[in-house]
């Protein structure tokens, strides 16, 4: 992907939300989370005991994944490959029947499926789902209570998942280093940490993103996976896998929001290679952005290659008992919402922010590139009518409307089970 | 209307609850119920709030705005898990507890309006506290149409973990959790059979 270019300053363009479509069909219940695949035009959204896939070209139902779990799906995570195939395309759900599921499609079930890159699929018509496409390949049992969240570190190798059991699981994926295979191979999962230092219901898991591939520079500085976990005991603890393979919790933020209910990755690199930033939003109103305070000593330390060794691999064994990482607030989004905030997506293409929450309002916010204050740039009232709306996602277009353009739009899921697609209009004046 | 004498915490007739004369009002049906494909095929949100769906929403909800009075009759017959008493006759749910934000005159159709409820328990260390306050959450969620947003508290001081309970029962994700566990759900359904 290219870098995006330089966006105008942002008094001089315009910002408009505007309704671009709706999923088909309605899901007539609950709708927790749509989750897009990290390339393909897919979008899973979790509702009930089920998650529906949608394509992103036509708005309406690619498939379904049923049967697998004996109470409500919460959330998903596609599992990242840098594979372009659909042989390795895996859906991993976090259910309140305390287990998460391995979900692997079947390419073979539906050979002319829209799996494919986005320029070759708007012609094609959709059929109606056949169930068997999506096989219920593996349960990850383990935690004692429903499982809320769960997270892919960038590689796929590791899978996080949280629980209400207070405890955050990392799985460990044994066999994700040939992609090319035919997928007939048994799934190994492997549990490398428990991790029980919240003090309450972990509500939310998120690994930090991967940078883009074939940038070794930054893969070198940010290589090591850091995990951010969000909890009902009002807590945000930063992990970090230290160089014997031990996960270690390196940050216990007061984030002073109640129950943090989301915590967002920064998706884009930052000027002079700092670490990227994290929001979490929460119970009580505020949405805070948390960074990394990095002495300058720091920046030339020699650790790590792109995706093995921890960054802390030159430091003396001596001294990482001492090695705490220094997370600080450095802003926050304005108040706009009167009530609980359930979602904060922040786009790594644009660097815009997104809010939905128990009062039905979608907002987006602007950092200002100078003063590094975020403002409202658009609102919309209501945006599922009187619903609560539970999830925001950006997302890449790739509908007819887009005209082959790198453009993004924001999809909301709401209470009245309906997944709605927003168009973000940047205008210039 | 009268109000209930608060120092009084032992069980009133059904005469000394509090009412109106009454007028019939016909249960509404809010998410998470069966009746969900009713509600949504009159609601279809497809293209935001419009001045004509406005109009219908006055049409399916009448003209006349739910009060604090409305609340109360839908939770004060819930039954108690423990004693063979209503919430309404042993004070667990009193008039002057329930608030509605915006206030009836003021009110915009398609406009959130908040209820809170503030639940004085019986006995300060009463276990049942959380079962009570998931009860009277669940029997307005499924009675309230969706632009009602439920704040369901133990009173201040009435109960020694009052935030605790207050917390849990706000929490939507533990709600619909706990909503999908059979034993609790026998259990609120067994106190809701005295709701009409």
């Amino acid at each position: 992907m290219s870098p995006p270019p330089p966006p105008p300053p942002p008094s001089s363009r315009s910002i408009d939300l505007l309704p671009l479509a709706t999923f088909t069909p309605d899901l007539y219940t609950r709708a927790w989370q749509s989750t897009p695949h990290p390339f393909l035009p897919l979008l899973a959204t979790t509702h009930d005991k089920t998650v529906t896939v949608f394509s992103l070209a036509t708005f309406s139902k690619h498939s379904s994944l049923t049967g697998g779990h004996s109470r409500s799906i919460r959330s998903c995570a596609w599992q990242p490959s840098s594979s372009q195939s659909s042989q390795s395309l895996r859906l991993v759900t976090a259910s309140f029947d305390s287990t998460a599921g391995i979900w692997t499609y079947n390419p073979s079930a539906s050979l002319e499926k829209p799996i494919t890159s986005p320029s070759q699929n708007n012609e094609e018509e959709e059929e109606e789902e056949e169930e068997e496409e999506w096989e219920f390949s593996l349960v990850l049992e383990g935690h004692e209570n429903e499982v809320k969240s769960l997270s892919f570190s960038p590689s796929g190798q590791y899978l996080a998942t949280c629980s209400r059991d207070k405890s955050i699981w990392i799985w460990e994926h044994l066999s994700s280093g040939g992609d090319g295979d035919q997928g007939e191979e048994e799934e190994d999962w492997e549990t490398i940490a428990v991790l029980s230092e919240h003090d309450g219901d972990v509500k939310t898991v998120s690994f930090a993103p991967g940078f883009k591939r074939g940038k070794k520079h930054d893969g070198r500085r940010y290589g090591s996976d850091c995990l951010v976990s969000g909890s009902y005991d009002d807590t945000v603890r930063v992990w970090r896998e230290d160089q014997d393979g031990e996960w270690v919790c390196v940050a216990v933020l007061e984030a002073g929001i109640g129950t943090v209910w989301r915590v967002e990755w920064e998706g884009r690199e930052r000027e002079g290679g700092r670490y990227q930033r994290f929001m979490t939003a929460g119970a009580e109103g505020g949405v805070k952005v948390w960074e990394l305070r990095e002495e300058d000593e720091d920046q030339d330390e020699e650790g790590g290659e792109e995706g093995g060794v921890s960054r802390w691999g030159a430091v003396p064994n001596r001294m990482r008992q001492s090695l705490r990482e220094d997370w600080e607030v450095t802003g926050e989004l304005p108040k706009v919402h009167t009530r609980e905030i359930y979602s904060v997506a922040w786009s790594g293409e644009s660097g815009l922010v997104a809010t939905t929450g128990s009062d039905g309002l979608l907002v987006v916010y602007e950092e200002d590139e100078e003063t590094k204050e975020w403002r409202v740039r658009a609102k919309v009232e209501g945006a599922h009518g009187p619903y609560e709306v539970n999830h925001v996602t950006w997302c890449r277009r790739f509908d007819k409307g887009a005209e082959g353009r790198q453009e993004e739009m924001l999809v909301t899921t709401g209470d009245d089970g309906v997944v709605r697609a927003w168009e973000v209009r940047i205008g210039e004046n | 209307m009268r109000e209930v004498d608060n120092a009084n915490p032992s069980i009133l007739n059904v005469s000394q609850l509090p009412s109106r004369s009454r007028k019939v009002t016909t249960p509404r049906q809010g998410p998470d119920t069966k009746c969900d494909d009713i509600v949504y095929s009159k609601r279809p949100w497809l293209c935001g709030s419009s001045s004509l769906e406005d109009e219908a929403l006055e049409e399916e909800y009448g003209e006349d705005p739910l009060d604090a009075q409305d609340i109360y009759d839908l939770i004060s017959p819930i039954s108690d898990p423990e004693h063979p008493h209503t919430l309404g006759q042993l004070s667990v749910v009193q008039l002057p507890d329930i608030h509605l934000t915006p206030p009836p005159a003021g009110r915009r159709g398609d406009s959130l309006v908040t209820v809170t409820v503030d639940l004085t328990p019986t006995v300060t260390h009463c276990t049942q506290a959380t079962v009570i306050a998931l009860a009277v959450r669940y029997r307005l969620e499924q009675t309230l149409p969706p632009n009602y947003r439920l704040d369901v508290r133990i009173k201040d001081g009435s109960h020694s973990n009052d935030d605790q309970v207050t917390r849990q029962v706000g929490d939507k994700e533990r709600v619909a959790a706990a909503l999908e566990n059979d034993t609790l759900r026998g259990t609120l359904d067994k106190m809701l059979e005295t709701c009409v």
